[in-house]
């Protein structure tokens, strides 16, 4: 899941908070619409006017309305909005914990839950990417995790600041050196998900991208045997 | 010979009432466009989508496909 040439949205989500918040943007852009619309239609009407009016007196009535008007807007705006900003604070008991750690300029990427498995992650070079493979997003390990199960990530850095980010589920969580930030997520469907480094960390800050690649469970444990032995 | 004499008074409220109702209502046909054009086919879609999802025949599908680098195509 990635974005596409000349795409203006957000992409297709392809975990449950990322829907949600597609339906938040929806709602709100409506709301957008609808007072520009009505601003615009105002400011035309109001340059084209041969009246004028010296004294304006005692608008006691329009300032009711658009003091209240505005405030019921926002109520609108904010309640679906906590409720999102609520769902995303959930941790739902997660069944695998992953550090995400970012260095100048790759990801590292530990499973320590049971064994100890770490492997870095490095953008593939131009150059070196075969036919199907997408420029600047492909890495040579990719984080691998269980589909349709609660995963933790815990992101920090070694360095500079960085930012784990995955559009299409919905994740951006600041890499901080020093410190342990926590976020969860879960897949809706089997596939590989593209992002980048998102906080700007010195010149090959584009060029770490982050690649999550969700399989069921049974390739999963595979996967892991597999990267234990090679290590 | 007299002129009638001009409208003096009230000529704000006019304006007003002729242009407000045209002003909300294209602001409202605009977000009712929006919603019923776009909001809820998206949320259709989404429901429709997962409504018939099979994950394992698409996890097999990209598999073969060789999407996946932690699980080969089942022929390797």
């Amino acid at each position: 899941m990635m974005a596409h040439p000349s795409q203006l949205g957000f992409q297709d989500a392809a975990s449950p908070v990322m829907e949600e918040l597609l339906h938040f943007h929806d709602h709100t852009l409506m709301i957008v619409f609808l007072i520009s619309t009505l601003v615009l239609y105002i400011i035309v009407a109001m340059v084209v006017t041969k009246l004028t009016d010296k004294l304006i007196l005692d608008s006691q009535e329009i300032e009711i309305i658009w003091t209240l008007l505005p405030a019921i807007i926002l109520i609108l705006i904010a309640l679906p909005s906590l409720r999102i900003l609520y769902l995303m604070d959930e941790i739902n008991d997660p069944h695998l914990t992953i550090k995400a750690m970012g260095h100048q300029w790759y990801w590292s990427y530990e499973y320590t839950d049971y064994e100890d498995l770490g492997f870095d992650s490095y953008m593939i070079p131009t150059q070196d990417l075969t036919p199907g493979q997408f420029r600047l997003l492909e890495t040579d390990h990719r984080m691998v995790i269980p589909v349709e199960s609660p995963v933790r990530i815990l992101v920090s850095a070694d360095d500079v600041l960085h930012s784990w980010a995955v559009p299409c589920l919905g994740i951006k969580m600041d890499a901080v050196p020093g410190r342990l930030n926590q976020t969860a997520f879960i897949t809706s469907r089997p596939g590989v998900f593209y992002g980048q480094c998102s906080e700007i960390c010195g010149a090959n800050h584009s060029f770490m991208p982050i690649v999550v690649e969700a399989v069921p469970l049974e390739h999963f444990e595979n996967w892991s045997s597999m990267m234990l032995e090679d290590t | 010979m007299s002129l009638q004499k001009p409208m003096m008074r009230g000529l704000l409220a006019k304006r007003l009432r002729f242009h407000l109702p045209i002003a909300f209502g294209i602001a409202i046909t605009v977000a009712l466009s929006y919603k019923f054009g776009v909001t809820e086919p998206r949320k259709k879609a989404y429901a429709n989508f997962y409504k018939q999802y099979d994950a394992v025949k698409e996890f097999n599908a990209m598999r073969e496909a060789g999407v996946f680098e932690s699980v080969r195509p089942s022929g390797k």
